[in-house]
């Protein structure tokens, strides 16, 4: 539905874009990860027509958005990343202007306010004035005004930033109701946000895809091998027994005291032997845990540029609460070892 | 043709929604106001030479207030967009620069030609008095649309350059005053291919004639040019924008 092809982007001397490409799927919710200046907002821009790019070209459900700009840009729907709404205008008569501006008829405007002011829940605002909006109600505004026309591809530039755990539980929903029925590409730096709703990642990273792919498979091709964290009471000696036991590489020693992870092949479930291990050798077990990688592990890893990356990637606990310590505790976050 | 239109009167409505346009209002009839009464002084006074024709002096005195006015009117117009970054998603929309610009500009000429609306009183009285010749009226009125249109034009390029209102005001004002200054340095030029040229751009020039009743074809198509020349720029202006 969208596809963009060799893009590149240079604001002066700096390079923000390097050649670009890839494509997404009809129904296909593509999550755009990155860190902070890693060039997403600019690719977005440039996908929504907004920058012209320096090379390369897009096309939006087959038009060109330098040729046709404008039939390109009836297919697309935007919510940017910073919402700037007219603040003296009602919701709906901002929504009303918006659709003149897409070139709606009369019959059609008041049917399609009517249904992105329902899908958004906007109901009890329609009359209110936008400048007295809190920033979840403006946000939402936002998305509204991006599916007024009811585009097939949507581009959400970090839709739920800024708002309060409910709110994002609701736009959350909605992102994934729109997705039923269009393209999304929708770019965040919050990663459980990713998980939940994405079936395809981008990794970028200073202007560069540097992964792609589901989110399952980044997290098995990227992150090194699996590992089990237990914590032992009574076991003096455990370091040993627990390396000789079939299918452990490494056991080390964790913070805590008794604690211990052990790294084991890919592919292999170690909890079982880990248990008979303990009942043999008389340990009291006190907890186990799967350190499974999360999808922060992967983005940590492709996106820190220091030596310390390595050392980061062996210590999954640290690194996923280093990028996005504010995050709320969602599903997905218990992918997240703790 | 829809888009200008969408762009138009929204633009519109935010004149008459912000509180800017109660306080240009009420200066702008105070100081025309502050003007007629001095004229009806005058045209009672039997020891002062009338002006003829009556409202000349009435619409010549109203110039240099535009000096001010107009970079006020369009100050926000651009330079509020471009500042908030509603221009994003302004120009994601099927619309072009030329439309935006095009559609802001009416909407401030219009919201300009209903300030003067309520002058229209001040001829009424006149008339309710004394003959009052209808003809150089219109074109005293002609001529302020006129300049008026121009005027508004510069203050529109002026408010796309920048993202500060404050900045494109000055600007406006800056580019407002050099136009009236060209007319000083037309009289002291010697070369006569510039003195016609920086004649031709003069402003005094071009109002002066309406005030008195004089309708000239030439002094229209110089406002619709001049009209044309900064819309032009300011559509630049705006399409520059995406390349930094």
């Amino acid at each position: 539905m969208i596809e963009a092809q060799n893009l590149t982007r240079r604001y002066g001397d700096f390079t923000a874009v390097h050649g670009l490409s890839f494509s997404l799927a009809e129904g296909e919710i593509v999550g755009m990860l990155g860190p902070n200046g890693a060039g997403k907002t600019t690719t977005i821009r440039m996908l929504t027509g907004f920058l012209p790019p320096t090379s390369g070209r897009v096309t939006v459900a087959g038009k060109d958005l330098v040729d046709a700009p404008h039939a390109a840009r009836r297919q697309l729907g935007y919510l940017p990343e910073n919402v700037a709404l007219y603040n003296e205008m009602r919701v709906e008569e901002y929504l009303a202007y918006r659709a003149r501006l897409e070139g709606l008829g009369r019959a059609e405007t008041r049917e399609a306010i009517g249904d992105a002011v329902d899908r958004c829940l906007l109901t009890d605002v329609r009359r209110q004035i936008i400048g007295t909006l809190s920033k979840g109600y403006r946000q939402r505004v936002g998305l509204a005004t991006a599916i007024l026309h009811k585009p097939s591809v949507l581009i959400l530039d970090e839709p739920t930033v800024g708002l309060d755990p409910k709110q994002i539980i609701a736009i959350r929903e909605l992102i994934r109701e729109l997705g039923r029925e269009r393209t999304l590409l929708l770019s965040t730096h919050i990663l459980p946000e990713v998980e939940l709703l994405c079936d395809r990642v981008m990794i970028i990273d200073r202007g560069r895809i540097v992964a792609e792919g589901t989110p399952e498979s980044l997290r098995d091709t990227q992150v090194g091998n699996p590992s089990v964290r237990i914590l032992l009471k009574d076991a003096p000696a455990a370091g040993e027994a627990l390396a000789a036991l079939p299918g452990v590489l490494s056991a080390r020693a964790g913070a805590a005291e008794g604690g211990w992870i052990v790294e084991h092949e890919r592919g292999t479930d170690l909890r079982e032997a880990v248990f008979r291990a303990a009942v043999a050798q008389g340990w009291v077990l006190l907890e186990m845990t799967r350190a499974r990688a999360s999808l922060e592990d992967v983005f940590v890893r492709l996106t820190t540029h220091d030596v310390a990356a390595s050392s980061v990637n062996e210590e999954p606990a640290e690194a996923s609460e280093a990028p996005e310590p504010s995050e709320p505790a969602e599903p997905g976050a218990e992918e997240i070892p703790s | 043709m829809r888009a200008v239109w969408a762009t138009y009167t929204r633009e519109l409505r935010a004149y008459f929604f912000a509180p800017l346009a109660y306080v240009v209002l009420f200066f702008f009839l105070a100081v025309t106001g502050v003007v007629f009464i001095n004229l009806v002084g005058s045209l009672v006074d039997p020891r002062v030479m009338a002006p003829d024709p009556a409202l000349s002096y009435f619409f010549r005195s109203s110039w240099l207030l535009l000096i001010l006015l107009a970079p006020v009117l369009t100050m926000r117009l651009i330079s509020e967009e471009l500042k908030s970054g509603s221009i994003e998603i302004l120009m994601t929309a099927p619309i072009t620069e030329g439309q935006v610009v095009a559609g802001k500009y009416l909407a401030a000429f219009t919201f300009y030609a209903s300030l003067w609306l309520p002058t229209l009183v001040y001829a009424i009285l006149i008339a309710r008095q004394s003959e009052v010749d209808w003809g150089p009226v219109a074109a005293g009125y002609l001529g302020i649309l006129g300049i008026g249109a121009l005027l508004l034009a510069v203050g529109t390029f002026a408010s796309s350059m920048t993202r500060s209102q404050l900045v494109a005001a000055m600007v406006g004002v800056a580019l407002v005053f050099l136009l009236f200054l060209v007319g000083m340095f037309e009289e002291l030029i010697t070369n006569e291919g510039m003195k016609q040229a920086l004649g031709y751009v003069n402003l005094w020039n071009h109002i002066d004639e309406f005030s008195r009743g004089i309708v000239d074809t030439r002094h229209l198509a110089y406002y619709g040019t001049g009209v044309l020349f900064f819309l032009f720029l300011a559509t630049r202006a705006l399409e520059d924008k995406k390349w930094r």
